[in-house]
């Protein structure tokens, strides 16, 4: 707080000063309240974690080259799924897609800032918080939690060392703070999306982005309080003794999974949707082509917010649910795909007859697209009762959920970073080392994960420390496709870190692209904008001839001419 | 001219990805282990629908897109726009409609599948049975085998009770008529099946990949599952619910054998007295030795921390025959 | 050109107006968004709570017949005529009459606080604890939790009051009021339903 009144007036500085000039690369170390400098923090944060929960996962994959149980003990191997999954989720992808939306949506809406900069600062900072409560429970005796990121009890009940001080107590505190900070996060992109977009931008002029963070943190509101209310009581019941879920108590396990699910299914769609945002923005883009079908879109996001609100059982279809609920939740399920068919739709439209370029960010949503559509397809197979019968718990579902989480998910996070990147430091990528990452990503998401699917099918398992001899070789593929991936960070990091520092320098707006965000420059002021833009048109007038926004504002910070008369351009 | 050749392309594309669909269809049935009961017929026909409209999605999707990217690419210089084509209402509400009519056949067709195993399952008292919307004689040809296999089963003899316990780490079978207890378990083939399922500490999951069937196993609740083993062999059963530390090591062998092996087998294992059997969990845990004093010889590379003890080995009449030197997975 | 720009300069203005000065409309809106997501966890109690009732065979613990309902329909009174007497402070304040508004703030917090203590002399007298079965859990889970919420609530109106002791603090507007006044009437219904399960349906 108190370095706030420290920085100069507001008026002259700029959010991000050229890469290069002194001291700018310490407001990313304070409690800053530009949305900008939150959005990177916010990135920045996930990625490290990122890159912790990929060495855990390594470790592994490195354990499960062989069939025994050799490389570390069962305990140890445990403790790092329960990790890896829960880094990987409360300390990656959410905050890595809520930066995102952080840094993004109040540009492409026209706004000053958040609605509420100061809370939102306190969102973030909440985030380390968490990742240092994770992490110090390896140190803690007993190690971390070893009961999946499920935690369901009665194993997470369950508690050797006898301390009050254990890993599960700590897991438990972790995920409750990142939901507190996510609640916040979620009032205040609510209030932003509402209350704050420019003049003249109705909620159909709106982009899809937005719309798809509006409905992905809507979810956040409605689901996270059951998870929370769940966590409670579990706390309660490791700590002082009752008897919520505790079977040997009296209390009823089966009825944490629905606390549990009822959010942690709909948090699968917090964080595909923001990313089906990053898709319906890149491919106009990239394919020179307005968004097919922009509205059906933008609504499929709200569509599935509402339908996702009622398809948790599909996790519990083996845990003692009556038959009428197995019935009921396999239909709710599979309507999913009805929303999410149309925005695969829509998307290969968009492309269809567009100018399409392979660049970096493109490549990244394309192969984005096709994992999501593979991912898709097998999540109407676990909708099927009788199919998720045999393959529930198993590496089938691994491999479906890992082809959504980093064949889709992980991609169009890189796809938008990658967009986005010349917007948030005035300076260009290496187009080469993008397409190493993308090629290497690629290739490493499908020699790790498609292999999964055959050994589920054969009756593999998930969470086990060691395994039969005959899914030795489906085991070794997908290891080294693990390691593989872990490989691919390094041209990403070498190419973030070096483009940021010594990149070519690019104008305001690289790509060409209708978008209020490229209005302004790069990367944008403080305020954002000097003139709040007056909106006048829909989001992809590409093609068309339509300006964007009423009087251009600030001429001399946009390189219209470039992008509104691009028949002139092709003469 | 141009029209009838994109229609021509389209159509052998069509029957091209048709051609695959069927031929990934087929190949489906390859992806699983042996098909040992009467349902897991039932599912890999159920899976091999799926896997065949999986495919003719997956292509149908893919092969224009990969066009698309292949033929419409900007050239080097080209600075122009695409066409500004915004949507085509025709063309959306058929892409709404079909996955919506597709969607819900294959939940039906899920649903039948699912009613013909009739595996109960739990709280059989609320078990969706609509005799009205499914009409018994309406049966379609390509899974009817099965399902008179489980009728012939329930018909000619009484179903096999047996009771299985789960427990950290272990499986108990107990055979009630002729109260015997076994850590491997014995089925006969072509019989009904009914196991009561039940867990002493956590929760389980009774996994017989070879029967294409999982049921999670609840302290406090007698959970029913049915089945029809079909196929004479040994099989594997695995612990499919995370229950801790030796969660892995939680499986056991599974014998289906004709009915007369079977009583043969139950009137020798009545003889034995119970002794312990063999219990990796315990065994594994007998050689980390106590973690705090530090005089331990683990095999692995890392030490692990405190864990819950297994429960001591099972008493039982049978236990298979274990070679210390070699312990299962 | 000059008419386009003071016309620009003009919606510009009116633009800025509207999204910075009407920070307090986003506030109210971002508070009664937090207030519906924070209504969730008391559902997904409740819920909880619907399905143990109606699931355990032995729902009282031993020894344990039922509730008593008269002290706590008392409170129940106190709490719910609070939500009017707050209403009351909120109009005075509308009206600038500031020692109204203490006053009647001042009786609400009383009237939560009375509340707290009644809860208090409740709980000490109940012969079952949070680890008597199901029922002593949820029973102290829902109360518990709810009494959290009112002792925000007065901490909350604490605030306010201190606040009110400064010269000029309430002359532009006064959210931080508001919003109090609705966590106080949130926290009212919470209570109703709650009181209907635990008190009225034995």
């Amino acid at each position: 707080m108190t370095n706030l009144s420290l920085d100069p007036p507001i008026s002259i500085v700029r959010g991000q000063p050229q890469p290069g000039a002194p001291d700018n690369w310490r407001r990313f170390f304070t409690f800053s309240t530009d949305h900008k400098v939150i959005g990177v923090q916010y990135i920045v944060t996930a990625f490290v974690f990122f890159l912790i929960g990929g060495i855990l996962s390594m470790i592994m994959r490195g354990e499960l080259i062989t069939p025994e149980a050799d490389l570390v003990d069962r305990t140890v191997y445990n403790a790092l799924f329960t990790m890896h999954g829960s880094i990987m989720l409360f300390m990656w992808t959410f905050p890595v897609l809520v930066g995102l939306g952080n840094y993004l949506v109040p540009l492409m809406i026209g706004a000053r800032d958040m609605a509420f900069p100061r809370l939102n600062a306190v969102s973030f900072w909440m985030i380390p918080v968490v990742g240092i409560l994770m992490l110090a429970s390896f140190l803690v005796p007993g190690g971390p939690s070893q009961s999946g990121w499920w935690a369901y009890p009665p194993v997470s009940l369950q508690n050797p060392t006898g301390n009050l001080i254990n890993g599960q107590v700590l897991w438990i505190l972790a995920v409750a703070i990142s939901g507190v900070s996510s609640i916040l996060g979620a009032v205040n992109f609510v209030t932003t999306i509402f209350r704050m977009r420019a003049p003249g931008m109705t909620w159909f002029r709106t982009p899809a982005f937005v719309w798809a963070v509006l409905a992905a943190q809507l979810i956040q509101l409605y689901g996270l309080p059951a998870l929370t209310g769940g966590a409670v009581m579990l706390l309660l019941d490791l700590t002082l003794g009752t008897s919520f879920f505790a079977p040997e108590r009296g209390g009823n396990p089966i009825l944490y999974q629905h606390f549990f699910w009822f959010y942690s299914h709909p948090a699968v769609y917090v964080m595909v949707l923001p990313v089906f945002g990053i898709y319906s923005e890149i491919l106009p883009v990239h394919a020179r082509k307005p968004l097919f079908g922009y509205r059906v879109i933008a609504a499929s996001s709200l569509l599935i917010t509402v339908i996702s609100a009622f398809v948790w059982v599909h996790h519990m279809f083996a845990s003692a649910t009556p038959g009428w609920m197995r019935m009921f939740f396999m239909v709710t399920t599979m309507l999913v795909a009805v929303p999410s068919g149309i925005k695969v739709f829509g998307w290969v439209a968009t492309i269809w007859g567009g100018k399409i370029r392979f660049t970096t960010p493109m490549l990244f949503a394309l192969g984005g697209i096709s994992n999501w559509v593979f991912a898709g397809i097998t999540g109407i197979f676990l909708g099927s009762v009788p199919i998720d019968i045999h393959v529930n718990n198993t590496y089938f579902v691994v491999g479906h959920f890992h082809y959504v989480l980093y064949g889709a998910i992980v991609m169009g996070i890189y796809a938008g970073i990658y967009h986005w990147f010349p917007k948030m430091t005035g300076r260009m990528y290496y187009e080469g080392l993008g397409k190493l990452h993308f090629a290497l990503t690629y290739i490493g998401t499908a020699l790790t994960f498609l292999p999964m699917h055959p050994a589920g099918l054969m009756g593999m398992p998930r969470r086990v420390a060691s395994y039969d001899l005959e899914f030795a070789y489906w085991n070794v593929i997908a290891s080294i496709g693990g390691f593989l991936l872990g490989l691919s960070t390094l041209p990403f990091l070498l190419n973030m870190v070096s483009s940021w520092i010594r990149g070519e320098r690019v104008g305001n707006n690289p790509w060409r692209a209708y978008g209020l965000e490229w209005l302004t420059a790069s990367p944008p002021s403080v305020e954002n904008y000097e003139e709040t833009p007056i909106v006048i048109s829909g989001p992809y007038g590409y093609g068309g001839n339509k300006p964007l926004v009423e009087h251009a504002p600030n001429p001399d910070l946009t390189d219209f001419p470039e992008s509104f008369t691009p028949q002139e351009q092709a003469s | 001219m141009l029209k009838l050749r994109a229609i021509l392309i389209l159509s052998i594309y069509a029957v091209l990805v048709t051609l695959a669909s069927v031929w990934m269809a087929k190949q489906s049935y390859a992806w699983f282990p042996p098909e040992a009961s009467a349902e897991s017929k039932l599912l890999d026909d159920l899976f091999s629908l799926f896997t065949g409209l999986g495919t003719f999605i997956y292509l149908g999707v893919i092969g224009p897109f990969l066009y698309s990217l292949v033929f419409h690419r900007a050239a080097k210089y080209d600075l122009s726009d695409g066409p500004p084509i915004e949507g085509n209402k025709w063309l959306e509400i058929i892409w709404t409609a079909v996955p919506l009519v597709l969607v819900l056949t294959l939940s039906f067709v899920s649903y039948r599948t699912y009613d013909k195993m009739a595996v109960r399952g739990p709280m059989e008292l609320v078990h969706l049975h609509l005799p009205n919307v499914v009409p018994a004689a309406y049966a379609e040809p390509f899974d009817s085998t099965p399902q008179q296999e489980i009728q012939q089963a329930l018909e000619t003899a009484p179903v096999e009770q047996i009771d299985v316990l789960a427990k950290q780490w272990a499986w108990v079978f107990h055979y009630p008529e002729a109260d015997v207890t076994s850590t491997e378990l014995h089925l006969p083939v072509d019989r009904r099946v009914k196991f009561s399922l039940r867990s002493q500490d956590v929760l389980h999951g009774f996994y017989i990949p070879a029967f294409r069937l999982k049921q999670d196993v609840v302290p406090n609740h007698a959970i029913d599952l049915e089945l029809t083993p079909i196929k004479t062999g040994t099989y594997r059963l695995r612990d499919s619910m995370f229950s801790g530390t030796y969660f892995a090591a939680n499986q056991a062998d599974v014998v289906v054998q004709p009915y007369a092996d079977y009583q043969q087998w139950l009137t020798t294992a009545a003889t034995q007295a119970p002794t312990p059997a063999y219990n990796q969990a315990a065994y594994e845990y007998s050689r980390t030795g106590d973690r705090r004093t530090g005089n331990t010889k683990p095999k692995v590379a890392v030490r692990g921390w405190d864990t819950i003890p297994p429960a001591p080995p099972p008493m039982v009449n049978y236990a298979p025959k274990h070679e210390v030197n070699s312990p299962p997975a | 050109m000059t008419v386009e720009r003071v016309i620009a300069q003009d919606i510009e203005a009116s633009v800025r107006e509207h999204q910075e000065h009407d920070a307090a409309g986003n506030s109210k809106f971002g508070f009664i968004v937090f207030l519906l997501s924070e209504s969730v966890i008391f559902l997904s109690f409740f819920t909880g709570y619907i399905i143990y009732k109606t699931t355990t065979p032995d729902w009282y613990p031993l020894g344990v017949t039922g509730l008593e309902t008269r002290e706590p329909l008392i409170n129940t009174m106190v709490l719910i005529s609070s939500s009017f007497v707050i209403y009351v402070a909120e109009r005075y304040l509308h009206d600038r009459k500031l020692w109204g508004f203490r006053l009647f703030l001042l009786a609400t917090m009383i009237m939560g606080s009375y509340f707290l203590w009644g809860q208090a002399v409740e709980w000490r007298g109940l012969p079952f604890t949070h680890q008597s079965g199901l029922f002593g859990g949820t029973f102290y889970l829902l109360t518990g939790f709810h009494g959290l919420h009112v002792l925000t609530g007065v901490l909350l109106q604490l605030i306010m009051l201190v606040r009110s002791l400064i010269p000029g603090n309430y002359d532009n507007g006064y959210f931080g009021v508001e919003a109090t006044s609705l966590f106080w009437h949130f926290v009212d219904v919470i209570w109703i339903v709650l009181y209907t399960l635990i008190y009225v349906w034995q």
